[in-house]
């Protein structure tokens, strides 16, 4: 309980309330994220799971319920809410909505600007942020306009990092991202998390990259918070999953089909190299039991 | 009736004119591509690679700098023919937001057909048939904001078909989608080509679309790597992981197992087959040991 | 909010008025128009209000919302109002100090009122019966032989429709931009008029480069659809003048008349 970093209670919001528009968004929602979870979020599209991230850092003021960061009531004083703004870095899908400078270094320093710090500590942090993303030091003096998708993207990310948030999230970063692309995000992700312990919520819809990456899945369906847990527990419910109409990975369907046709194979194979693993262990053992 | 070569790129290269004196960059380097009639080719690459390039030369959005591009026996460099190779090749962007002109669905699948001066009792006739074609037709009283991004990108298509093409370009048509928009819009596809014998060119970098095609070429670097079957195609993983695409997982799996010296098929595509090889590769594991 | 600015002006319906052809609306709002400003007389006016009441009932919309359009504009009808009670000279019946107020000045005030308020409630009504796109049509359509003479009419209205379809979807992407810079620290609520003016410079750069990439991509597609300009072009909607129409414009000029008529021999004691 007290390692909570992110814990939401009774957390609903509503779109146009008293209107012939409401739209229940975030419906009772309680969650607790512990401190240097990388949690995968996912749900299609209108499950609520933008709607939930951007009340943890103070986006969106909850129609009812609380949200605690680091035990704090992030709304008590709605005047220091951009505090929790630092702490909480949001990264949202589209680079293009946030770069505007002229260079990256300025772009990236916007955030930390924000927070009032010294010259030389924005500096610092600025390459910082860059050298984490994998931004040389050319790159600062570009303009964020011209480089392309992927390290628009980059940039985008760098410029939350720069603020050192203690908890990191991210919507959807590697959508529309060619595999080596999304690979070099995804490690950056990684890098950060395992090198400042920092919490990471990352949303996708790629199952693949969360099985492979987070420690916690958190599902979200039709506003409600579905299943929350260790991911290999989640994964291991390939049926409620498909049912959700949620994009399992193509290994754990296989495996769930052989389970299905009576071959002993565990229930929670994510990955391909897990899948190489257990299928050289039976036959290893002869077929095994 | 069908035309073996219905496009024809004839060894064709261009780049974007430098402003700034330096060498202009090679986007596509003498790269031949003939596309029958009929057929329902993938164009794969990362980002960057030229592909998308490509794709703009076949119904002469670009010209080459040099080789010749023929659709239907029409050079694409000639003016006069500029509207009918648009009529005969029509093209599907990446952003669905960005093609859609009217404030109506209906009005907006009329748009091409308005153009073309057709009949007003046509252009309802056949924007009814291409809205019904794509599973839209209940919407055709809708704003395109009301819409989400799968059903955008199928009004898209029905506003191309509409104007009853041979052929369609889609230009990374699903890059933008969540999962579910993703498969409404290739269900969409693989009707336009198995129903309606429209020549189908998908330009994308998800390997698990192409392998959906009937045919698969590579694009690296502005040049032609790989042009087969998927199956012939995908065969060669450790090429397409070194420029940077994937293979689909299945198929990766198979690979890795057949490395450490298990019997399996040569290249292995779907779900099913991947299943159906490892029960029986295990079933006959267990009678050798 | 913003997004009211394409379709929250507009009330679906099947009533007549709604079925009206947007020409004949936009030319009889014209004439409705002229009508109001012709009637110089409590009686005439109150013929012109007959009309406006009547048109609401047709539409079978709520009389809610002529208040609706009123409210914006109140301010300046008071103005008006005041206006004309303080500063039209006449026989004061009403005098402290040096303020004097005549019957010609209230009835003045009156008058300017009721004109405003009906010139208001009877356009809003043409904009809550018409889809803004089939305004557009209309207006396209009215003003085609203004074509003859070089006016580009078919490219304002394209571009009035090209408006209308992405002004939705602009105000959508100028609300995640400023969320994304609120999630970096973004300060829009603090501050004097000029911090304030800076703290716009990071949502409207990102939307300008936006859009300029939507336009971009946008006349690729339209290229790719064959657009080439108004020429030779069709369309899928004809316009066509029904029985109704001709019925609504034979009813409005009778109301003209009736209103011409009235000024001219109606009860002398209220004309100006």
């Amino acid at each position: 309980m007290a390692d909570a970093i992110i814990r939401t209670e009774n957390l609903s919001y509503v779109y146009s309330k008293d209107t012939p528009f409401e739209h229940v968004a975030l419906d009772n929602a309680n969650i607790e994220i512990e401190k240097g979870a990388f949690v995968g979020l996912i749900g299609h599209t209108g499950s609520g799971k933008s709607t939930l991230i951007q009340h943890l850092n103070g986006l969106l003021k909850p129609t009812s319920g609380k949200v605690f960061v680091e035990g704090e009531d992030i709304w008590e004083n709605p005047k220091e809410i951009r505090k929790f703004r630092f702490k909480v870095g949001l990264v949202f899908q589209y680079p293009e909505h946030q770069l505007f400078e002229e260079t990256v270094e300025k772009d990236i320093a916007f955030g930390p600007k924000n927070m009032g710090l010294s010259d030389e500590e924005i500096k610092l942090r600025v390459r910082e942020a860059a050298r984490l993303t994998g931004l040389s030091e050319d790159y600062l003096e570009k303009s964020p306009f011209e480089l392309s998708g992927g390290e628009k993207r980059r940039v985008a990310i760098a410029g939350v990092l720069a603020m050192q948030p203690e908890v990191l999230i991210l919507d959807e970063p590697t959508a529309g991202l060619d595999p080596k692309g999304r690979e070099y995000i995804l490690s950056e992700i990684k890098a950060y998390h395992e090198k400042r312990g920092a919490t990471v919520i990352l949303v996708s819809h790629s199952m693949e990259d969360v099985a492979r990456f987070a420690t916690h899945v958190l599902i979200m369906n039709r506003s409600k918070v579905a299943m929350y847990g260790k991911t290999r527990e989640i994964f291991s419910r390939v049926d409620e999953l498909v049912e959700m109409g949620l994009e399992v990975p193509q290994i754990s369907r296989v495996f769930s089909k052989l389970r299905a046709d009576g071959v002993d194979v565990p229930d929670s194979v994510l990955t391909v190299a897990e899948a190489k693993s257990t299928v050289l262990r039976l036959l290893g053992k002869g077929g095994g039991r | 009736m069908s035309k073996e070569k219905f496009i024809e790129a004839n060894r064709i290269s261009f780049s974007y004119p430098s402003y700034d004196g330096t060498l202009p960059h090679l986007v596509l380097d003498r790269v031949s591509v003939t596309i029958k009639e009929g057929e329902f080719l993938a164009v794969l690459g990362h980002n960057g690679s030229g592909k998308s390039t490509l794709a703009k030369h076949f119904n002469a959005i670009l010209i080459p700098t040099e080789g010749t591009v023929t659709v239907d026996g029409m050079n694409t460099a000639e003016e006069g023919k500029l509207y009918e190779i648009r009529q005969e090749v029509g093209m599907v962007f990446q952003n669905p937001d960005n093609q859609i002109v009217a404030t109506l669905v209906e009005e907006d699948v009329a748009f091409a057909l308005e153009n073309l001066g057709v009949p007003p009792e046509e252009i309802r006739r056949r924007v009814d048939e291409a809205l019904k074609k794509v599973g839209m037709y209940e919407y055709r009283l809708h704003a395109p904001d009301q819409l989400s991004g799968g059903q955008k990108q199928r009004v898209a298509i029905a506003g191309i078909i509409a104007m009853q093409p041979r052929c369609v370009v889609l230009d990374e048509p699903t890059a933008m989608l969540d999962p579910k928009g993703r498969r409404e819009v290739m269900s969409t596809i693989k009707q336009l080509n198995e129903e309606m014998g429209v020549t189908v060119v998908l330009i994308t970098h998800y390997m698990d679309e192409a392998a959906q095609c009937g045919r698969v070429v590579v694009i690296d670097d502005g040049k032609t790597i790989l042009d087969g079957t998927p199956r012939e195609v995908f065969k060669n993983v450790e090429l397409l992981k070194k420029r940077g695409l994937d293979v689909p997982q299945v198929t990766e799996l198979c690979y890795e197992l057949r490395k450490e010296g298990c019997k399996l098929p040569d290249c292995v595509l779907t779900e099913d087959e991947c299943t159906a090889a490892i029960e029986n590769l295990l079933k006959g594991g267990a009678q050798n040991g | 909010m913003l997004k009211d600015v394409t379709f929250g002006q507009y009330f679906p319906g099947d009533s007549v008025i709604h079925k009206m052809d947007p020409r004949m609306k936009l030319i009889l709002i014209i004439v409705y128009i002229v009508m109001l400003f012709v009637a110089d007389g409590i009686i005439p006016l109150m013929l012109g209000v007959a009309v406006t009441v009547f048109a609401y009932a047709l539409s079978k919309l709520s009389f809610k919302l002529v208040w609706r359009c009123v409210k914006p504009i109140l301010p300046i009808v008071i103005f008006t109002a005041v206006l004309n009670i303080f500063f039209i000279e006449g026989d004061p019946i009403f005098q402290w100090k040096f303020i004097s107020i005549s019957e010609r000045g209230v009835i003045t005030a009156v008058l300017m009122c009721v004109r405003i308020i009906s010139l208001i409630a009877g356009s809003s009504l043409l904009t809550y019966t018409t889809t803004p796109i089939a305004l557009t049509d209309g207006l396209e359509r009215l003003m085609k032989p203004l074509a003859k003479i070089k006016v580009p009419v078919h490219e304002l209205s394209m571009m009035m429709t090209i408006a209308l379809r992405f002004i939705p979807t602009l105000i959508d992407e100028t609300g995640k931009i400023i969320a994304a810079q609120k999630a970096r620290g973004a300060d829009m609520d603090s501050g004097n008029v000029i911090q304030k003016a800076k703290a716009l410079v990071p949502i409207l750069i990102p939307l300008f480069v936006s859009a300029f990439r939507r336009a971009d991509e946008l006349a690729l597609a339209m290229e790719c659809r064959c657009y080439r300009g108004g020429e030779g072009r069709t369309r899928l909607k004809q316009l066509s003048l029904s029985p109704r129409d001709w019925i609504a414009a034979a009813f409005m000029t009778a109301a003209l008349a009736g209103v011409v008529l009235l000024n001219k021999f109606g009860p002398a004691v209220m004309v100006l």
